[in-house]
């Protein structure tokens, strides 16, 4: 046999990359967002006492620029990329898994430009130190409301086919059974992060806090 | 007498690549157990349209009129399938046939595949098994590679999952499940397996394994009933060990 055959190139490292990054530190990062913001159901105090802290980890920038900002970049920028050189056939095969293909970029699409107006509104123009009071008063005007919820279902979505994807992608789900159950994760997944994130935009919105009795205060 | 049966086809016809498509309808009269090729057979024996026109035959590719070839994949009422198995009774009319889409035309029906011959050989789909001297014999093949492998060397080649794949378009070049799911055949031979390297790294070039984006059309579209989604998961695995842990493990 000759060696005249192609060899790996950077479209397969980049590749790799966005389908990674997508998991790590994204999808991480959003389950941590969700996680840091569900203090809103405790009480106004405690989420500014989460925000607070947030605020005061060490290395900050390399950390918001390291393992945020830049990954989630790269990740939308080539996302975008890979939507251009596909070309989808929904309508003459409507099944499933090309109806999820066709939404995974939709959605990512929602997902980045929900993504950058959030980080302008909550990160940029409070200099990240939104406290409970400015998300509540953003949370009053219907259009940030709208964009919120439909930010945070497209984000959702986007993670549960994500994390279907990367397991079938990586071949750490090969079998048609595995990846059926790599596919109800994914649902899950999904459904979860969408009720967390409504729950908490109700909470802003309406001033509603079910665990309050948790609250210990400092 | 009662009146006998009809069965119209409506055949998108193109002289050649460069020349207008345009659409020829013909009435045939219905036999039993007719399929898309026998009517494309009729229509030779008297190429006139419904409306009586004289025309010529349709150039289409057919050969074993079992499944087997892997030649007379076309798009029958829209969808990718093997003309020599689309039953006429199972299908709507009239019924619409259109040449494949991702492969360039060569006439009316018939297109060319070569693009997947050249994807085959770029990965070396096969076993050598010639030397200058004799090699003797090659290690066995344990019953449980024989029988994962039996169902991927169904493989017709007919184009069916590169057809339906989003991913296999004009600002595309990927190769497209078939040839993956044969890199996983000669990859888990006991022989093949001693170019196991080169078959990935081939795939991992310039459109490569990289491209599937998970749509898995393929695996519905096959009309083999290959696990192409098993294959692409399977070979997708040891390509990122090979690439990405190979400087690391060796
Ligand atoms: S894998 Fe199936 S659909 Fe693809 S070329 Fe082979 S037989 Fe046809
Ligand atoms: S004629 Fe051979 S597959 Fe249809």
């Amino acid at each position: 046999m000759s060696s005249t055959a192609t060899r790996p190139d950077t479209s397969y490292f980049l590749r790799k990359l966005h389908s990674f990054t997508g998991v790590l530190p994204v999808g991480a990062f959003l389950a941590e967002h969700f996680w840091s913001n569900s203090a809103a159901l405790v009480n106004a105090a405690k989420y500014d006492e989460v925000s607070r802290d947030l605020q005061t980890i060490p290395f900050r920038p390399f950390v918001e620029w390291g393992v945020i900002f830049l990954p989630m970049l790269f990740h939308g920028v080539y996302g975008v990329y890979i939507w251009l050189r596909g070309k989808s056939n929904v309508s003459a095969y409507p099944w499933v898994g090309n109806w999820l293909y066709a939404t995974q970029r939709h959605t990512g699409l929602i997902a980045f430009a929900y993504i950058g107006w959030h980080l302008y509104t909550e990160r940029w123009l409070t200099h990240g130190k939104s406290t409970y009071a400015t998300v509540e008063s953003d949370m009053q005007n219907p259009w940030y409301l709208l964009f919120f919820v439909v930010g945070i279902l497209a984000s959702s979505f986007h993670l549960g086919v994500g994390i279907w994807n990367f397991l079938c992608k990586w071949g750490l789900v090969a079998t048609a059974k595995a990846q059926q159950a790599a596919g109800r994760l994914g649902v899950v997944v999904g459904v979860v992060f969408s009720i967390v994130g409504i729950l908490i935009v109700i909470s802003f919105r309406l001033n509603w806090h079910p665990f309050a009795s948790y609250y210990i205060s400092k | 007498m009662a009146e006998t049966k009809q069965v119209i086809i409506r055949v998108k016809r193109q002289a050649g690549p460069k020349e207008p498509a345009r659409w020829e309808d013909f009435s045939l009269k219905w036999r039993p157990s007719m399929n898309a090729i026998i009517c494309l057979r009729d229509i030779a024996e008297n190429p006139v349209t419904r409306d009586g026109k004289k025309t010529t035959p349709i150039t289409y590719d057919s050969n074993c009129l079992e499944e087997i070839c892997g030649s007379c994949a076309m798009l029958i009422n829209g969808k990718a399938r093997m003309a020599c198995s689309a039953l006429v009774d199972h299908l709507e009319q009239p019924i619409r046939l259109e040449p494949m889409s991702k492969f360039p035309l060569v006439r009316d029906l018939a297109v060319d595949r070569q693009f997947m011959f050249e994807s085959l050989k770029r990965v070396k789909a096969w076993i050598p098994i010639d030397g200058t001297y004799d090699l003797g014999e090659g290690p066995r093949v344990s019953p449980e590679v024989q029988e994962k492998g039996y169902p991927l060397s169904n493989c017709i080649t007919c184009g069916n999952c590169l057809e339906v794949c989003p991913q296999v378009n004009e600002h595309n070049q990927f190769v497209g499940a078939a040839i993956i799911s044969q890199v996983r055949l000669f990859n888990m031979h006991p022989t093949g397996a001693m170019n196991k390297r080169e078959r990935l790294e081939a795939l991992m070039g310039p459109g490569g394994i990289q491209e599937c984006a998970n749509a898995q059309n393929c695996v519905h579209a096959c009309p083999k009933g290959i696990p192409l989604t098993e294959s692409i998961a399977e070979v997708n695995r040891d390509a990122w060990k090979q690439a990405l842990l190979g400087w690391l493990l060796g």
